[in-house]
């Protein structure tokens, strides 16, 4: 189609919506935290299910949860699920070179960590059960700036990425029910 | 038709800023609303929530959100990106079924991490009205003027409906603007978007309310003195404000008329008016006289919480019933802009 | 000190604009503006795909204005970055001579004592039109 045909049948129009939002107490602690070098969550009183970051309520049974149900988990972990995700050009789009979208069961959790990478591995040799630990970023270089109250949850801009630890692999049944 | 009434509720009280996030505050509201109707998540039948994501930018916030209601085990539930009051008439069509006996609905909104003007604009038409960035304070002080030009009401007119919703607020532990002011103080305030001053605008609010609605002798056996809904509709104008007559509410008159509002008394009327002219227009549409009992909780103008606005409305007309101070009630809700589109909602003690 | 997170979403539309909406912003480009007429040959302004209160397809579109008469008005005294001016405006109804209808649109009036209900108005058009209401920059006092 001619540009000038193109112009005369669409209209352009960026939307911008700006947002600025305080995050919520719970994920400050664990901010907090994660910038202390440890990996925080709730553990639900009724079904003893850990949630990382915490919710403030079980979201299995619908009970609430507070500080006092806070627990630590390790920073190692299994990959459940994941994909290498080829990037394709979008208003918006940051990454040029294919990369890694894991979930990761951190040992003593029963929600995983989303989106993350895994280096010091080839992606073809990626795979649901490996047993991995996190790169986390130098202290002075750790901040909270990229959790949110929004999603699921996050470990950006202190925790980089999570590394294969050698290990054998994670029995799959230890994990099948929490691939994504 | 099938019998349904209002047999639990609850609400948060409307703040300018939550600290908690938008399902954290629907947890506990689930949670109180369920339990004033003696009920367990489990034996809900169908669950229907009201929200908007743009609100505070999260994708799939209303995904989150379901997780107070405990969707596990799985439930059968809906979702309208309008006030909870649209997601109550979706519960209420679905027990007209039969098969089910109970609902939980549930509408909620956090303003406070957006603009509202930039957000509200999004759901203009996108070729004629979004790109000149219109806001709904602007539309609604075009539709206050052409009142005034239309010699329907004066500038005073407004300012007392302010002072009467501050005033019945303070009753309301829920209500976040409160107090007694007066008339004169008001309007030596200067203008925001002329002809309205700052009390002529709602708050911006952060909040959440839930509701359980219950069929028939469920309803009497989960409830001392339920809430009957006598009847529910609503109706909806054009899109373009220049094609409509921003001064009168015909689709309120026409919604009141088929929930079946026939001019006769009402104990409690709550309105869904978030701009003080808006008031004026929705008495005028329902035929209110100047001594009904409109907004007793302080209406829109006291607390506004985006998406929960009109089921708060509905929940305050229902309490009333439900503790015997009031025995028929109308509650209204509107979505759109500028009185674009109203839902009425009758309800009645046995 | 709670820590505060910022952001910006978003979505940078190309929009279809059809034959209707798609004629209306020719016009504009010409410095033309256009309505649709209806059955009973009422002019709906802005003109629209169907007949909003019979549904009917409208296909009449007439040139209408291009002076108008403000119906209904508000001032803006701070506009924000979203709004089409940079300094005080309003936002009003305006129906050009010859539609049934009005538009909501800005009228750059300069100060509030300017502005009146049943005001003339006269187009004002953007320099380098790009395919979008605000070719039509605003509405301005009759010179």
């Amino acid at each position: 189609m001619s540009d000038a045909k193109k112009e005369t049948l669409v209209m352009e129009h960026l939307v911008s919506l700006r947002y600025e939002e305080e995050l919520t107490p719970i994920l400050e602690r664990y901010v907090d935290a994660l910038i202390d070098g440890r990996i925080v969550g709730h553990k639900c009183p009724q079904c003893g299910r850990v949630f990382v970051p915490g919710k403030g309520y079980c979201p299995m049974c619908v009970v609430e949860t507070t500080e006092r149900d806070e627990v630590e988990v390790a920073d190692t972990g299994t990959v459940t699920g994941f994909t290498i995700i080829t990037p394709v050009a979008y208003y918006g789009q940051e990454e040029t070179e294919p990369f890694v979208y894991a979930s990761v069961l951190l040992d003593g959790a029963d929600s995983t960590l989303g989106g993350q990478d895994v280096v010091g591995i080839p992606h073809d040799q990626i795979h649901s059960g490996l047993r991995v630990r996190a790169v986390w970023r130098p202290k002075e270089k750790r901040s909270g700036n990229a959790v949110t109250n929004r999603g699921w949850g996050s470990v950006a801009s202190v925790i980089d990425a999570f590394e294969p630890t050698g290990e054998p692999d994670m029995d799959r049944a230890k994990f099948e029910e929490h691939i994504f | 038709m099938s019998d349904v009434a209002v047999v639990g509720w609850a609400q948060t009280p409307s703040v300018r800023l939550a600290r908690e996030s938008e399902v954290q505050l629907l947890v506990p509201t689930v949670a109180q609303a369920l339990a004033r109707a003696n009920l367990d998540r489990r034996e809900i039948g169908f669950t229907c929530a009201g929200s908007c994501d743009y609100l505070t930018g999260g994708p799939f916030a209303f995904v989150s959100n379901l997780e107070a209601a405990g969707a596990w085990p799985p439930i059968a539930e809906s979702h309208v990106e309008m006030d909870g009051a649209w997601a109550m008439y979706e519960a209420w069509v679905r027990l007209q079924h039969g098969d089910i006996d109970t609902a939980l609905v549930f509408g909620s909104g956090k303003s406070s991490p957006s603009q509202p003007a930039e957000v509200w604009a999004q759901q203009l038409d996108p070729y004629y009205l979004a790109p000149l960035g219109v806001d709904p304070v602007s539309l609604a002080g075009i539709q206050a003027r052409a009142l005034l030009d239309a010699g329907k009401a004066t500038e005073r007119d407004f300012a007392e409906v302010a002072v009467r919703s501050r005033h019945n607020a303070v009753d309301n532990p829920n209500a976040q603007v409160k107090g007694d002011a007066s008339v004169d103080a008001l309007l030596a305030e200067p203008y925001v978007r002329a002809p309205l001053r700052k009390h002529d605008l709602p708050p911006i609010s952060d909040g959440a309310v839930a509701v359980v609605l219950a069929r028939g002798d469920r309803a009497r056996q989960l409830c001392e003195r339920p809430a009957w809904i006598r009847g529910l509709d609503h109706r909806i104008e054009v899109h373009q404000p220049g094609m409509r007559d921003l001064t009168a509410s015909p689709s309120t008159t026409l919604a009141a008329r088929k929930a079946g509002y026939d001019g006769g008394p009402l104990d409690v009327i709550e309105l869904s008016a978030t701009f003080s002219p808006q008031e004026l227009i929705l008495r005028e549409a329902l035929g209110l006289d100047a001594g009904a009992n409109v907004n007793p909780s302080g209406g829109a103008l006291a607390a506004n919480p985006v998406m929960a606005t009109g089921l708060i409305r509905i929940v305050e007309v229902a309490q009333r019933i439900a503790s015997g101070a009031a025995d028929r009630g109308l509650a209204h809700a509107t979505g759109g802009q500028v009185l674009q589109h109203n839902l009425v909602c009758m309800l009645e003690g046995e | 000190m709670s820590r505060v997170t910022t952001s910006t979403l978003e979505f940078p539309y190309s929009r279809t604009v059809g034959p209707i909406v798609g004629a209306f912003l020719a016009g504009l480009r010409e410095h033309r503006i256009v309505g649709a007429r209806g059955a009973d040959r009422k002019v709906f302004f802005p003109p629209l795909e169907y007949d909003p209160n019979t549904g009917e397809a409208l296909t009449d579109l007439v040139e209408v204005g291009p002076q108008a008469t403000v119906v209904s008005w508000t001032w803006v005294d701070e506009p924000t970055s979203k709004h089409p001016l940079d300094r005080p405006f309003a936002f009003a109804l305006v129906q050009p001579d010859g539609a049934d209808t009005a538009m909501v649109h800005a009228v750059d009036a300069g100060n509030i004592d300017a502005m009146s209900t049943g005001m003339r108005v006269q187009p004002r058009w953007r320099d380098e039109p790009r395919n979008r209401i605000d070719d039509l920059a605003c509405w301005e006092p009759l010179a």
